[in-house]
């Protein structure tokens, strides 16, 4: 049995009395400890799919099965890392992961939940920052606040949704590196679904490349990714492995979108 | 580190600059601190109290030249002390145009006569009339900010966690939007009779027409500050799984808050202003009865007093309310 299995998922969504297929027949599995990517042009669906899978959409039809149970709504079993707004701009970074904390541990007591809070904000490099609120910290720091409560929250499975989207290219790589060594180091390794737009970030982090394609959305390719672990970006891209692996990808990526759209201007 | 430096200096040399500094500067900084317009104005003030007195009652100068000495001594030290150069300014120019009246006042009544003395007291008669009834006026401003506490803080503790629900719950939000506009629209002042009909008390008729001037500003502002509530924000929560009391008092709640303040302001403001209304009118404490009842008798120094006090209290109010809140939001840049 897979950790996650995603089956016969479609969503419709009715705007303006114009019906929109989100997504259509989307199957595919995920296994325990997996980190899985899912990658594709604006509106492929990506990030309705993981939405469901954070349990605050529902599907028009399918199902998702966590454990072999379906998902019928939120749950303390998956931790979550949005694009933007993970963190509360009331609470100082330490409060945030405190809150996340008390929201899967009721038992812990206020004391604990600060060690344990500061314990994961060591690990993503803020132990100074943690008595800051949010908007004292750059777009980078605040996600590594929502990583480390994602992560200090110790649930199974962990959803990120375009999570460095919105960081600078050089920060972007570092928070990769971060992720990756915070994932590789701990066990068990948690199953990880990870939505972005870019290769080279999918290919770096992902076991598996799930890659989607739009109007409607599905799943177009799965891709098993062939790089060992642990893996070291520097050595990495300059393979010819790598090289070799990262262009078919984007042959893939760009085939299906040209075909799709027939030449014309394309805005990832 | 810096600081504890700064304010050595300021100790020491009674400047910003440390010791290294050339002593010009040094000086240009105590000129910039101590030379100024309102010192000048301070001595004005001073001088006029010897003038001859025109009036025939005895006008309390002395009053004047304690107060105006005290007013000059704290103003001195506070010069020392307020490090942005700004906050001074805005300081002493406050000061500057208190020392300013004074010296008009005393001028057009004890020294020239040229107001109507019945009408216009002195000065120092004011102050000496403040010192006089202190005890009847501190009794006043507790029944007057008594009163409104009370209606206030119930209105508070019924209208947030009723607004935060209500607003919550979509459709009876899209309702109750409509209700509390009408009902709100009422101006409180209007209950007033129906308050004296079913309450047995002036006191509970304040409390209750206090109550409805802030329930539904603060009811309205709770509602629509819920509904403005980011749907990313409410999705982040979701996704920690929180349960309804958490997602509305730990998160719904401090997400709206800044709108919640908008109607707390407006019930405040309002409170004040139909409170020392209803004194006026049928009381037997608070700043708008004493007003209104030594007026009746003809006694303007005392309604001067209580005007003076009125507005102390309403910005020492104000200024309390706008630390709380400053507080409450400081997460917000």
């Amino acid at each position: 049995m897979s950790k996650i299995e995603i089956n016969h998922l479609t969503v419709n969504y009715t705007e303006k009395k114009k019906n929109f297929t989100a997504l259509k027949n989307v199957s595919f599995s995920i296994e325990e400890g997996e980190f899985v990517s899912v990658i594709g042009s604006s509106g492929c669906g990506k990030s309705t799919l993981l939405s469901i899978l954070e349990g605050i959409n529902n599907p028009t039809e399918g199902e998702i099965l966590i454990n072999g149970e379906p998902v019928t709504g939120t749950g303390p079993d998956r931790g979550v890392v949005f694009q933007h707004y993970s963190l509360f701009p009331w609470m100082t970074a330490r409060k945030n992961v405190a809150f996340g904390i008390k929201q899967v541990n009721k038992t812990a007591s206020r004391a604990e939940r600060y060690q344990l809070a500061d314990e994961f904000l060591e690990k993503v490099g803020l132990e100074q920052f943690k008595n800051k609120y949010p908007s004292q910290l750059s777009g980078g720091m605040q996600q590594r606040v929502a990583i480390a409560r994602a992560l200090a929250m110790d649930t199974d499975i962990l959803l990120m949704d375009e999570p460095f989207g919105a960081i600078d290219a050089k920060n972007r790589t570092i928070l990769q590196e971060l992720l990756l060594e915070l994932w590789e180091n701990a066990t068990p390794r948690k199953t990880v679904v990870f939505v972005t737009h870019d290769i080279d970030e999918a290919i770096f982090l992902s076991d598996k490349i799930v890659m989607m394609t739009a109007n409607p959305g599905r799943v177009y390719r799965e891709i098993r990714v062939p790089f060992e672990r642990p893996r070291n970006r520097a050595q990495l891209v300059q393979t010819k492995e790598y090289n070799k692996f990262r262009n078919e990808l984007l042959a893939m990526f760009y085939s299906d979108i040209v075909s799709k759209i027939g030449g014309e201007e394309v805005v990832l | 580190m810096m600081n504890t430096q700064t304010k050595s200096s300021v100790s020491r040399s009674g400047s910003f600059e440390n010791n290294k500094t050339e002593k010009s500067k040094t000086k240009s900084e105590i000129f910039r601190r101590y030379f100024r317009v309102v010192h000048a104005l301070f001595v004005v003030l001073m001088l006029i109290q010897f003038l001859p007195d025109q009036l025939p009652t005895e006008t309390y100068a002395s009053y004047v030249i304690w107060f105006a000495v005290g007013v000059e001594i704290l103003t001195l030290v506070f010069s020392a002390f307020i490090k942005k150069p700004a906050a001074l300014n805005l300081f002493v120019d406050i000061i500057a145009f208190i020392y300013g009246l004074l010296i008009l006042w005393t001028l057009a009544t004890a020294k020239f006569n040229v107001l109507k003395a019945a009408l216009f007291p002195p000065p120092g008669k004011v102050f000496w009339q403040f010192i006089g009834d202190y005890d009847k006026i501190f009794t006043n401003i507790l029944s007057s900010v008594g009163i409104i506490l009370q209606g206030y803080l119930l209105a508070l503790a019924v209208a947030i966690p009723l607004g935060l629900f209500l607003g919550w719950s979509a459709r009876l939000g899209s309702a109750a939007t409509y209700i509390s506009k009408f009902l709100g629209a009422i101006p409180p002042i209007v209950y007033i009779p129906y308050g004296i009909a079913l309450l047995p008390t002036f006191r509970s008729v304040s409390v209750f027409v206090i109550f409805l001037a802030t329930f539904w500003p603060v009811l309205a502002g709770t509602m629509s500050g819920v509904m403005n509530v980011d749907k990313k924000t409410i999705d982040s929560a979701k996704v920690l799984n929180v349960n309804k009391i958490t997602m509305l008092f730990s998160v719904i709640l401090p997400a709206s808050l800044q709108q919640i303040f908008i109607g707390c302001n407006q019930g405040l403001t309002v409170s004040f202003v139909l409170l020392t209304s209803a004194e006026m009118i049928g009381a037997q404490s608070g700043l708008g009865y004493y007003i209104k009842n030594y007026s009746d008798f003809g006694d303007y120094t005392r309604t001067i007093v209580g005007l003076i006090v009125v507005g102390i209290v309403i910005v020492m109010i104000s200024f309390l309310f706008n630390r709380i809140q400053k507080f409450l939001l400081r997460w917000k840049q």
